[in-house]
């Protein structure tokens, strides 16, 4: 019995918007239930009291000031957008989007 | 014949007095290229490289100042932004990205003087320790190309091993330069976490991506360092760098060196094992004090490592969507399709793995059992080190528990995979600095590399102490 | 109907008044600009692009935090987060935001309304960026993109759910409004979406203890519609309770046209966000110091004024008007603390004839040529009987297009008025002497008359005699002569 099921595998291939078909949901969960199993030795240590860590700099309070980027830095709509598969009048187009 | 394997600092004397053009260095680079293609270290020229040089060239005639790096030729791992050309992380998705901006530290190595001339291959985002992950095809070993070159930085790793330029710069979110430095003969620096700007790097795992060269010296590796690092404002999680140069000149006393006992045991290879005991031995012998030293939670870190790294990457990866840039699926009919079927075919495997993985532990009802209990085993590595550094300079084991390993062998078993960074990614989730430096060769000749960490920003002593090490285990690494 | 209460708490998103957005260097002001021409590699969301937080945000949002009364929450230590979700306006793939550690903790409002003020708790208040903007044409199977609102600054408001009725809804919205623009925190300007209300309404049988199931009703942009959303759903919720049915958990929308709430998501489908700790920006550490800065930077909240204007006097209902905008409040309490004895008159003007002035004018009070000292001095004029309330208000449009002082101006146009009874009296004799008939009549008994004689008096003095003086004056004389 694997640690993740199918129905969780296509659960979170949904949230990650990625499509899977059938055969490989049920592949996925038996690979994925391998890395869980696997991390889950975690589950014996005891972290009571333990602070988590998310940043390891000990960085605080970095931030810019308020001002507007020089035009040098400036990279054109053009450039930024010449990457977009489709696009019309400056504007990023997509699939409509349900409303 | 114009030899790129010469250290930069002579290269870049070289050419500055005029020895050598970068235009030579250049065209032998590429000659160079051309020639070993079939290792596939490289996915794409750099167009703009041989204008480059020429320009440097003109400065040098006109008695105009360079930089340190001047007419040095490099190649870059293909998941760092440049101008005039792609940009895709070795990944389906990014195939057709040209970046519109230029990432800092390409920047930097080419405000002193430096010349990309290629951008190399890798495990499609930085996922893989074989660059078998690679969505345009594997790298192979530049020792034997019937073995994998490591990864995820294989192509930068191969391009310096096989003289495809002077130096390579490259990532390490768990041990992408330090392991393939180790699998293919050559060093790899990985910074302390924040010394080097990821500003126009494609992430990762934000929380541990780094960057740092792969070269052919320590020496080389710290003059590399001295040109990238700095704190940089578009990147809030740089450091300040020390205002002393980098470089190997640092001397420290008499500080002990720690040999990790955890990294000696159970799943090493026992020629990884002989090989880096054989290191101790000449350490030792030099009067240098190597004491075993257990740091106890590094048996966790593998564990650790492939939860909070795959929760940062299933959200690093959310802005592929086949709608602002990169593939998008042509026959999507609906919103919903664009998103799920370009996703879809635009990852490889192991990157939707770690996607789904990621998604996993960070869900509803997962978060406190896994990615906050591994936040929280981070904070027992960082503790366990810390404690160390108390007693050590330096820490030292094997790089990786195993040596380069034949193509296709654990392409499909993540697990097996995941297993050749059981030495590097504690490091990694610790911030700390670590440098791989060959040490030997197995009696099949494959390249074995031996690690050296030290505490955060202790740079100028690892440097030192590396290369230091390298001197001592000169004879032992020439095949 | 009456066996149902109503419990409403508000969710309000305010953009920051920033000069630049959030995480990146672009201009945050995109209201007239082409289609993304505000945008950088940053706020496109661009692989390996970071975010580097705005510094004037933090002081924003200290500053909003200081007038929600949660003064005591904001020392410590804060930090962002990501929200993920996939969406065509959300260039990363997730937003920065504020999970657990928001930068604003509990605090509270204290909303006027009539005699019937009020308090709602506020839970929290986070700062997180703003989404892109779609556009979906007509007819059309695609959308559009624009992503020059992108990383916009926000500050999100979450009440308590301490609001009973749809009056009280609005007055809430109303008294935040004015609050965020009071402390400067934002232009709060509602056309261009400044200010957005998600709207939570459930209802529950009277004495009942348990809330009842609730909905939220997204991105109301003005308080009309937060009122109307209230009633609406109210009605509808109890409809569908007495008809034995269930209320449903789900976002809706607001139709103006059609003026009924829509359903748009139920909770079936409701997200599953997997927030985590923002790796890319350290975290935040507020001092003191820096909460005693944004102190410094508070000249007034809206509760000063209505204090100042209680104690000159003044009617609370037309003190809200006043309040509602901030440069003529600002301006009434200037005039207020310059000269007390004219505030009354300054606020009859201010929100009286100035805004027909201003108007007619098509300029702004800002923007015209007046100072408060200069207000002041025309109320001083009319007090001390130099100027009629008619030239004062002539003056003040004069003085609107260019302030040359009260008192000269006034001279100039010859609009003060002869308060001198020397002066005066020699044109009453003037007057008398030129018409006996009528003097000859009031003497008969005639009082009348008396009202063409003053007016006859105001013309020989070219309309600057004080009226009130001529008529004494008059009266003196005429029966004087009477003896
Ligand atoms: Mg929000
Ligand atoms: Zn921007």
């Amino acid at each position: 019995m694997s640690k993740i099921t199918i129905d969780e595998v296509k659960r979170i291939a949904a949230l990650s918007r990625i499509a899977i078909t059938e055969a490989e949901a049920s592949a996925m969960a038996v690979e994925l239930g391998g890395i869980v199993e696997f991390v889950e030795q975690l589950q014996k240590v005891d972290t009571t009291g333990v602070e988590p860590t998310s940043q390891v700099t000990g960085l605080e309070d970095v931030w810019r000031p308020d001002v507007i980027r020089a035009k040098a830095d400036n990279i054109s709509q053009l450039d930024l957008l010449r990457n977009a598969p489709q696009q019309q009048d400056g504007y990023v187009k997509v699939r409509r989007v349900m409303q | 014949m114009i030899d790129v394997t010469r250290p930069i600092a002579e290269l870049a004397r070289a050419v500055q007095s005029g020895e050598l053009t970068a235009r030579q260095l250049v065209e032998a680079c590429l000659a160079a290229i051309e020639t070993k293609s079939s290792y596939h270290a490289v996915l794409e020229l750099n167009a703009a490289a041989l204008g480059q040089a020429d320009a440097v060239d003109t400065r040098i005639v006109a008695g105009e100042s360079v930089g340190v790096l001047a007419g040095v030729p490099f190649i870059a791992k293909d998941n760092f932004l440049t101008l005039g050309g792609h940009t895709t992380a070795a990944s389906h998705i990014l195939k057709p990205f040209e970046a519109p901006y230029q990432s800092t530290a390409i920047a930097k190595l080419e405000a002193a003087g430096a010349i990309m001339v290629a951008k190399a291959n890798m495990d499609a985002f930085g996922h893989g320790s074989s660059t078998e992950n690679s969505d345009f095809g594997p790298t192979k070993n530049p020792v034997d190309p019937t073995m994998v070159p490591g990864g995820s930085s294989g192509g930068p790793a191969a391009a310096v091993a096989l003289g495809l330029c002077s130096f390579a710069v490259a990532t390490d979110t768990g041990g992408s330069i330090r392991q393939p430095a180790s699998f293919s003969g050559v060093v790899g620096l990985k910074p302390t976490y924040g010394l080097v700007s990821r500003y126009g790097v494609v992430a990762m795992a934000s929380s541990t991506d780094t960057i740092g060269p792969l070269t052919r010296s320590v020496a080389d590796a710290a003059l590399v360092l001295d040109v990238m690092s700095g704190q940089d404002p578009a990147d809030a999680t740089t450091i300040e760098r020390q205002a002393e140069p980098y470089t190997t000149t640092w001397r420290s006393g008499k500080a002990k060196i720690g040999l990790i006992k955890e990294y000696l045991g159970e799943g090493i290879d026992p020629e990884v094992k002989a090989a880096t005991l054989a290191a101790v031995a000449r350490f030792r012998a030099a009067g240098l004090d190597v004491e075993e030293v257990s740091l106890p939670s590094l048996d966790l870190a593998l564990a650790c490592y492939y939860i909070i790294v795959p929760a940062e990457i299933s959200s690093n990866l959310s802005r592929y969507d086949g709608i602002k840039y990169g593939y998008s699926a042509p026959e999507a009919k609906t919103l919903a399709e664009t998103y799920d079927l370009t996703r879809s075919q635009g990852f490889g495997a192991e990157a939707k793995r770690r996607i789904l993985i990621g998604t996993y532990v960070l869900s509803s009802g997962y978060y406190d059992a896994y990615y906050k209990k591994a936040q929280a085993v981070r904070t027992l590595l960082i503790q366990d080190f810390t404690k160390a550094f108390e007693t050590y300079g330096v820490l030292i084991g094997p790089t990786s528990p195993i040596t380069a390993f034949p193509l296709g062998q654990k392409a499909h078993d993540p697990l097996a995979m995941y297993l050749a960074d059981l030495c590097t990614v504690a490091v990694s989730l610790v911030g700390a600095p670590a440098i791989s430096i060959p040490s030997g060769h197995t009696k099949a000749g494959l390249p074995i590399g031996l690690q050296l960490i030290a505490a955060q920003q202790d740079e100028r002593r690892l440097l030192a102490a590396a290369d230091a090490a390298e001197a001592l285990l000169q004879d032992r690494v020439v095949a | 109907m009456r066996d149902y209460e109503l419990v409403v708490g508000i969710e309000t998103h305010v953009q920051l008044s920033t000069k630049t957005k959030l995480f990146c260097g672009c201009d945050n002001d995109a209201r007239e600009a082409a289609p993304n021409t505000k945008i950088c590699p940053v706020c496109l969301g661009l692989p390996g692009a970071l975010p580097v937080l705005n510094a004037e945000a933090v002081r924003l949002a200290l500053r909003a935090g200081l007038a929600l009364n949660a003064e005591a929450t904001l020392v410590k230590k804060t930090k962002f987060d990501r929200k993920n979700y996939f969406y065509p306006d959300l260039p990363s793939g997730y937003q920065i935001t504020q999970f657990d550690q928001p930068i604003v903790g509990l605090g509270h409002v204290d909303v006027p309304m009539g005699d019937t003020p009020f308090r709602v708790g506020i839970t929290r208040a986070h700062m997180e960026a703003d989404a892109g903007k779609l556009t979906h044409p007509e007819g059309a199977d695609y959308s559009l993109v624009d992503y020059n609102r992108a990383s916009t600054p926000l500050l999100e408001i979450v009440s308590e759910p301490d609001i009973t009725s749809a009056a009280q809804a609005k007055a809430y919205a109303t008294e935040l409004h004015n609050l965020m623009r009071y402390a400067g925190v934002s232009d709060a300007n509602l056309y261009y979406g400044n200010m957005r209300f998600d709207v939570n309404v459930s209802v529950r049988k009277v004495g009942a203890k348990a809330l009842g199931t609730r909905t939220e009703t997204k991105n109301l942009n003005s308080f009309k519609a937060i009122e109307k959303t209230v009633d609406y759903e109210y009605a509808r919720q109890v409809e569908v309770l007495e008809g034995g049915g269930t209320i449903v958990q789900e976002t809706r929308g607001w139709d103006d046209t059609k003026q009924i709430t829509y359903s748009q998501r139920t909770k079936e489908d409701a997200m599953d966000y997997r927030y985590f700790p923002e790796p890319d920006l350290p975290p935040i550490v507020i001092n003191q110091h820096m909460v005693d800065a944004a102190m410094g930077e508070i000249e007034y909240l809206p509760q000063d004024i209505r204090q100042a204007a209680a104690a000159a006097d003044l009617p609370p209902r037309e003190v809200e008007v006043l309040i509602a905008e901030p440069t003529l409040a600002a301006l009434w309490y200037q005039i207020n603390i310059e000269n007390p004895k004219q505030s009354k008159f300054a606020f009859n003007w201010l929100i009286g004839d100035q805004i027909k002035l201003a108007e007619s004018r098509g300029q702004t009070i800002a923007e015209s040529d007046i100072s408060s000292l200069t207000i002041g001095m025309v109320g001083s004029l009319v007090a001390e009987g130099k100027l009629s309330s008619t030239n004062a208000k002539v003056l003040l449009a004069h003085l609107w297009d260019k302030d040359g002082g009260a008192m000269a101006v006034a001279e100039k146009l010859g609009l003060l008025q002869q308060s001198d009874a020397g002066a005066i009296e020699a044109i009453v004799d003037g007057v008398i002497a030129a018409h006996l008939e009528p003097v000859t009549q009031y003497r008969a008994g005639e009082i009348k008359v008396m009202g063409f004689l003053v007016g006859q008096v105001m013309k020989a003095s070219k309309g600057q005699a004080n009226p009130g003086l001529a008529g004494e004056v008059l009266k003196r004389k005429l029966e004087v002569s009477d003896e």
